[in-house]
């Protein structure tokens, strides 16, 4: 998987293209411990994102409770049917911003 | 041959819809249901749409128009194209269309595993279905996919509960395949590692203790274990079975998370993240539940029987004690030992409770074997009781 990232100011992107799974989870983890600092605004967007795992769900989540404790705002984007169906099912589409 | 067949159940009368309905047929096929409907007394009508493969605008009309005269119609088990057909027309907002299983077939699928109530197959590399085979086992499926789910959006580390979908006649739970290893079987093939095991076994086992849930979201362990205890007092000393009565009232009500069937085969490892499984024991309580079932798992089924450690566990019987003996310190914080026979002394008292409560319902006193382990668990609870004051750590 690549993450491509953009930073602008306090908003940052994060473009993830592949599988969000296990074995890429490690890789988001880091971005997620390590780019925050400042971040106001996060913002995923997933339209190159062809499979998430529950490892992958886990690592959105940590995301977003380090937006939720520093009082700043993340916003998924561009989520396929299929990654839509994903967060449906497991009660994630009412915990995260879906756009 | 008819077009339509009809069911009555409990009073409510049952269409069931069958391949294609087109301007070609709609006509007949609201002349049967009309007449199915017209005979008929029930309360409720559905149009079951199982067998259904399409349905035109003029079907549409036939259900709009028998809507007219039953105002309750509903429609179920529609496939997702017969749902989004519903859907696109605007039907789906003047009628409550439900939605039917997925249809599986598991031909030429891997079988990966069995168990006391289904089986496991691949599906493909990201996917698995357990397959139950009781027939009618929809509501324990529901309800333990419900439990998997509150825990995953909690946080803990748990494969995908993704739906629930028909395999011939049965129902199967599909899931994520995790490519893990059970702890278990790391331990039996890496026994150098067990210290290593041990520790993450335990931190998983904090973080589920420390995950708070709503009241109402998984059941209430303290109810369960008064029960095991109001069972006994008939079989325990009068003094003895009063002290341990009020014990388990006076335990506080607490909303963290319990497993509920904490061992060995139900942590994975899968890289190196540690995960959870088997989520149908789920509730809420206080830590001493936990530990009394874990104390089972890892001593007080195997007093008399060191073998059946090998048989359960995986490892053996020493090896099984060993990781009880390195759990406490870490979980407690404290290498004190007599803070730690305190503990053993609580788990055991509940774990001991349940095994005799167990036994004797299974008839355990009309054999010389089963009363043997009666008496046993009997003293062992007795004899802890001396020296424990309170059941909540």
């Amino acid at each position: 998987m690549e993450i491509k990232k953009n930073r602008e100011g306090a908003k940052l992107t994060l473009a993830l293209v592949g599988r969000l799974d296990t074995l890429t989870a490690p890789q988001m983890e880091e971005v997620v411990k390590s780019d925050l600092d400042g971040v106001t605004e996060l913002s995923i967007d997933l339209k190159e994102l062809t499979y998430v795992s529950s490892a992958g769900l886990r690592v959105l989540l940590m995301a977003q409770k380090a937006m939720n404790s520093k009082k700043g705002t993340m916003e998924i984007c561009n989520v396929c049917e299929d990654i839509k169906e994903v967060f449906s099912i497991t009660g994630f589409a009412d915990i995260f911003t879906i756009k | 041959m008819s077009l339509i067949t009809t069911d009555v159940k409990d009073n409510i009368l049952y269409i069931q819809l069958h391949g294609r309905i087109d301007s070609a047929n709609a006509a007949p096929v609201e002349e049967e249901i009309l007449e199915a409907v017209s005979g008929c007394t029930c309360t409720a009508v559905i149009v079951d749409a199982d067998d259904l493969a399409y349905i035109s605008s003029a079907g549409l009309r036939v259900i709009l128009r028998l809507r007219k005269t039953r105002p309750e119609l509903k429609i179920i088990n529609a496939s997702s194209a017969i749902y989004e057909i519903f859907e696109m027309t605007g039907f789906t907002e003047m009628i409550p269309v439900e939605k039917g299983y997925r249809k599986l077939s598991i031909e030429g699928c891997e079988v990966i595993g069995q168990g006391a109530n289904g089986k496991v197959y691949r599906l493909d590399k990201d996917t698995i279905v357990k397959v139950y085979y009781k027939a009618d086992a929809l509501p324990e499926i529901h309800r333990e996919r419900e439990l998997a789910r509150r825990a995953f959006i909690l946080g803990i580390p748990t494969a995908i509960p993704y739906d629930v979908a028909k395999v011939g006649d049965s129902y199967g739970s599909v899931f994520e395949l995790l490519n893990a290893k059970s702890f278990s079987k790391l331990i039996a093939e890496e026994p150098e590692n067990l210290d290593k095991y041990v520790e993450l076994y335990v931190d998983l086992l904090k973080k589920i203790h420390s995950t708070e849930v709503k009241p109402d979201d998984m059941p209430d362990q303290r109810a369960v274990v008064i029960d095991w205890v109001n069972f006994l007092k008939d079989y325990l000393d009068p003094g003895k079975w009063e002290k341990l009565h009020n014990m388990v009232e006076a335990v506080p009500v607490n909303h963290h998370m319990i497993h509920g069937d904490y061992h060995t085969k139900n942590v994975m490892m899968q890289n190196d993240e540690v995960l959870l499984i088997d989520m149908d024991t789920l509730s809420q309580g206080d830590p001493i539940f936990e530990f009394a079932s874990i104390y089972n798992a890892f001593v007080g089924f195997y007093d008399f029987d060191h073998d059946a450690a090998l048989d359960f566990q995986g490892f053996d019987y020493d090896t099984t004690i060993s990781i009880w003996k390195k759990m406490l310190p870490l979980y407690f914080g404290t290498t004190d030992p007599v803070a730690l026979k305190t503990v053993e002394d609580k788990s055991a008292i509940l774990g001991y409770s349940r095994l005799m409560r167990r036994l004797i319902r299974r008839n355990g006193f009309d054999t010389e074997e089963g009363r043997k382990l009666i008496a046993h668990y009997k003293n062992q609870i007795e004899t802890r009781l001396d020296s424990v004051d309170k059941l909540q750590f």
